[in-house]
C-alpha cells in the first residue's frame, strides 16, 4: 500500500513538474511553466478538436498528431500522447451524440440513445453525462492501474522467451474474439501485419527481407506511416464516398442546459458503477478495448432496464453506461502495455510506435528504469480526465460549431496536413508516398469488409513476436514443444486454444454477433 | 455503406456459384499478398540447425497467410455474403494525386508551395468544392502549418522552393 502512494507521488510530482522557460523574446528572463500540465492540456485539447471532427475516429487521431509530439521530452510526448487518446475519445462521443456519426466502433453505442437525446433537445445533458461518467471511469480507472501495475510487473520479470510468445498469441486471440465482425478475416489481418513487420532488415542476421533494394525500406516500413495511411488517409477517401452533405443532420438548435437533472444524475448513477466495473474488467484483458466494453455495457443495461423500450428512444442510461465502459477500458488498457509491453489495441499500438521513436522499449524493465515516466503518464491519466471534465463542458458550445465545418473544406486540410506530419518524422519524400498506397489498402479494405485495426496491431507486435519465438526455438533447443510443456506458457497457449474454438462455435458465434446486433437494432 | 442499393445482381462478374463475391475476392487478394511475400521472400536463408534464419518467419507467415486467404475464399464460395461495393473514383484518385504531388515538390519546392498545390488538388476530389472558399482556406491552413511545424514543434522544414534560397 505504502508502495502504491509513494508511486503515485512521484508520478503527481512528474506531471506537475515546473520547468525554466528561458524564452529569446524576454531577453533572458527565465518564467517557471509547469510544462507535463502543459502538454496534457494541449493534448486533451487538440484531440478533441480533431476528435470531434465527423468520420475521424480515435485511432486516426492519434496516428494523425502523432508528428506533433516527436519534438518533445519523452515523458512529456507520452503525456501529450495519453491526453490526445481521452480528448479524441471524448470528442468522438461529442459528435455522436450531436450529430450522430461515430467517429469509431466505439461510440457507435453512445449514438443510439445519445443522438435521440440531443434531437429532444437534451444534448446538454447527453454530453454532461458523457463527460462526468468517463471522469469517474477514468478515476476508478487509474487507480486500478497503479495498483496493478507493480504486481503484474514482477509477474512480467518472470516470463520466458517461450511464455512471452505464448502471451502475445493469447492477446492476439483476444484481439479477435472481442472484435467485431468475421474471425477468419480478423485472424488473416493480424498476419497481414506481421508480415508487413517483416519487412526490412532481419533483426539477428541483418539480411534484408523484401525490401527490394529500396534504400527507404531498408530499415522496414515505418510505423507511423502505415498508421496513417490506413486510418488517416482511407478514412478520408472512404468519407468521400458518402460525401454527400445531407446525411450529416446536425442538431441546429442550440446546446443549452447543459446540467442534467437531479433525476438524471439517480438514473445514471448505477449505470456509471456497472459500465465501469465491465469496461475495466474487459479492458485489462490482452486484446480488450474500448469498443466491446461499450457495447457489453449497453447491452447489459438493456437486459437490467425495467422498461427496455426505452432504450434507442434516449434513455440517458444507453449514454452513462455505454461511455464509462469506454473511458474505463480505454484506461485499463494501458496496464498490459506498461507492464507486459504488450500493446491490447491499435491505439495502443500506436503507443509503443511513439515509445519506440523515443527510444525507449516498452515493457516490466520500463517501471523498474524510468518510473517517472510510467507513473507520470498513469497521473496524467487522471489529471487529464479533470481537465477534459472542465474544459470541455463549457466549451462544447465551440466544438458544435466546429462540426459545421464542411467536409469539402476538412478533407484537403487533413491530406496536407497528414502529408506534412509524415515528412516531418523522417525527412522522407518516400514515407509520404508509402503512406497513400497505404491509404489505397485500407480503403480496399474497408470496401472488402477487413478491419485495419488488428493488421495495426499484428504489425506491432511482430518484431517481439519474431523475436521471442526465435529466442524460445533456440533455448529449447529446436524443440516446439517448449511452448506447450512449460506451464505458464502451456496454459497461456490452453486459454488462447480454447478462446479461439469458443468464438468459432457457432452457438456463441451467435451469441457474440448478438451483443453487437442487438445495440444496433 | 450508403451506397448498398446500388448493385444489381445481374452486374455481378463472378460466376453465379459465388455466394459471397465480397469475401471471395477478398480471400483471393490475400493469397496473392501472401503468394507475393512468398516469392520476396524465396531469396532468404531458412532454417539452419535449429535456429531460425531471415526468411523462416516471413515464409512461416506467409504460408498461414496463404491458408486464411483460402479459408476466406472458401467461405466466400459457399456462405451467402455481401456483394461487392461500388468503388467511387473520383475522391481516391485525387487524393493520391495531392499526396503523390506533395511528395514530389516537398524536396525542390519547399512546403509552402507543396501545401497549398496539395490542397488545391485535393479539393478536386469532392463536387461540392467551391474555388474562391477553397483557396482562402488553402491559403490559411498553409500558413498554419508554416507556423506550427517549424516554430512551435521546433521541426526544421524548408518552407520556399530551393532556387529561391540559392
Amino acid at each position: 500500500m505504502g508502495d502504491l502512494f509513494s508511486n503515485l507521488g512521484l508520478g503527481f510530482a512528474t506531471v506537475f513538474q515546473f520547468v525554466q522557460w528561458t524564452p529569446s523574446f524576454l531577453g533572458g528572463m527565465s518564467i517557471p511553466l509547469p510544462m507535463n500540465i502543459l502538454l496534457c492540456l494541449v493534448g486533451a485539447l487538440v484531440g478533441t478538436l480533431v476528435g470531434v471532427l465527423p468520420g475521424i475516429g480515435t485511432i486516426a487521431t492519434v496516428a494523425m498528431l502523432l508528428p506533433i509530439t516527436f519534438g518533445l521530452p519523452p515523458v512529456g510526448a507520452l503525456i501529450m500522447l495519453a491526453g490526445i487518446y481521452y480528448g479524441a475519445q471524448y470528442g468522438g462521443s461529442t459528435t455522436s451524440i450531436l450529430v450522430n456519426i461515430p467517429g469509431e466502433a466505439g461510440s457507435v453505442v453512445t449514438a443510439l440513445d445519445g443522438f435521440q437525446m440531443a434531437k429532444q433537445g437534451r444534448a446538454g445533458p447527453a454530453l454532461a453525462i458523457a463527460a462526468i461518467g468517463s471522469f469517474f471511469a477514468g478515476c476508478v480507472a487509474t487507480v486500478l492501474i497503479a495498483l496493478l501495475g507493480a504486481p503484474l510487473t514482477k509477474l512480467a520479470l518472470a516470463f520466458g522467451p517461450a511464455e512471452y510468445f505464448s502471451l502475445m498469441v493469447l492477446g492476439l486471440i483476444f484481439a479477435v474474439v472481442l472484435a467485431k465482425g468475421s474471425v477468419l478475416k480478423a485472424i488473416a489481418m493480424i498476419v497481414f501485419g506481421l508480415l508487413l513487420s517483416m519487412v526490412g532488415s532481419d533483426i539477428e542476421t541483418g539480411a534484408s527481407r523484401m525490401s527490394f533494394n529500396i534504400p527507404e525500406l531498408a530499415d522496414g516500413l515505418g510505423f507511423a506511416t502505415v498508421a496513417m495511411g490506413l486510418f488517416g488517409f482511407a478514412e478520408i477517401i472512404r468519407n468521400l464516398d458518402t460525401g454527400s452533405e445531407e446525411d450529416r443532420q446536425l442538431v441546429q438548435n442550440k446546446v443549452t442546459g447543459l446540467m442534467p437533472t437531479k433525476k438524471d444524475l439517480k438514473d445514471s448513477s448505477m449505470p456509471i458503477l456497472r459500465g465501469t466495473v465491465l469496461g475495466s474488467i474487459l479492458g485489462i484483458l490482452p486484446g480488450g478495448g474500448a469498443v466491446i466494453a461499450s457495447f457489453a455495457a449497453y447491452t447489459l443495461e438493456k437486459k437490467l432496464a425495467k422498461d427496455p423500450k426505452r432504450f434507442g428512444r434516449g434513455a440517458i442510461e444507453g449514454v452513462a453506461a455505454p461511455e464509462s465502459a469506454n473511458n474505463a477500458a480505454a484506461q485499463t488498457s494501458f496496464i498490459p502495455l506498461l507492464t507486459l509491453g504488450i500493446p491490447p489495441n491499435a491505439v495502443m499500438a500506436l503507443m509503443v510506435g511513439a515509445m519506440t521513436i523515443h527510444g525507449i522499449v516498452p515493457g516490466p524493465q520500463v517501471m523498474q528504469k524510468q518510473p517517472d515516466l510510467v507513473w507520470g503518464m498513469i497521473a496524467s491519466m487522471w489529471v487529464g480526465n479533470l481537465m477534459l471534465l472542465i474544459i470541455n463542458l463549457p466549451m462544447v458550445g465551440i466544438w458544435v460549431r466546429l462540426l459545421r465545418v464542411p467536409y469539402r473544406l476538412m478533407f484537403p486540410s487533413i491530406v496536407v496536413f497528414c502529408s506534412i506530419g509524415i515528412y516531418s518524422v523522417n525527412n522522407a519524400p518516400m514515407d509520404v508516398m508509402l503512406a497513400g498506397i497505404f491509404g489505397l489498402v485500407g480503403y480496399w479494405l474497408i470496401k472488402h469488409d477487413f478491419e485495419p485495426a488488428p493488421l495495426l496491431l499484428g504489425m506491432v507486435l511482430g518484431p517481439l513476436m519474431e523475436e521471442n519465438l526465435r529466442r524460445a526455438l533456440l533455448i529449447s533447443r529446436g524443440d516446439a514443444t517448449v511452448f506447450f510443456t512449460r506451464p505458464l506458457s502451456a496454459s497461456l497457449m490452453a486459454i488462447s486454444a480454447f478462446l479461439l474454438i469458443l468464438a468459432l462455435l457457432p452457438a456463441l458465434r451467435k451469441k457474440r454477433d448478438e451483443v453487437f446486433v442487438e445495440s444496433e437494432s | 455503406m450508403s451506397d448498398a442499393p446500388s448493385h444489381a445482381p445481374e452486374k455481378s462478374i463472378l460466376p453465379s456459384w459465388v455466394k459471397g463475391p465480397q469475401d471471395f475476392v477478398g480471400g483471393i487478394a490475400l493469397m496473392a499478398i501472401a503468394a507475393f511475400a512468398l516469392w520476396a521472400s524465396s531469396d532468404l536463408q531458412g532454417m539452419h540447425g535449429f535456429s531460425f534464419g531471415a526468411g523462416t518467419a516471413p515464409r512461416m507467415f506467409g504460408i498461414l497467410l496463404l491458408g486464411l486467404g483460402a479459408g476466406v475464399t472458401f467461405v466466400g464460395i459457399f456462405t451467402e455474403g455481401e456483394a461487392l461495393q461500388k468503388f467511387h473514383w473520383r475522391g481516391p484518385v485525387f487524393v493520391i494525386l495531392a499526396i503523390a504531388s506533395f511528395a514530389l515538390c516537398i524536396r525542390p519546392m519547399g512546403m509552402v508551395f507543396s501545401a497549398m498545390s496539395s490542397f488545391m488538388i485535393a479539393a478536386l476530389g469532392s463536387a461540392e468544392t467551391r474555388w474562391l472558399e477553397t483557396a482562402i482556406v488553402g491559403a490559411c491552413l498553409t500558413t498554419f502549418c508554416a507556423l506550427l511545424f517549424p516554430y512551435a514543434l521546433g521541426l526544421p522544414l524548408q518552407m520556399w522552393p530551393a532556387f529561391l534560397i540559392r
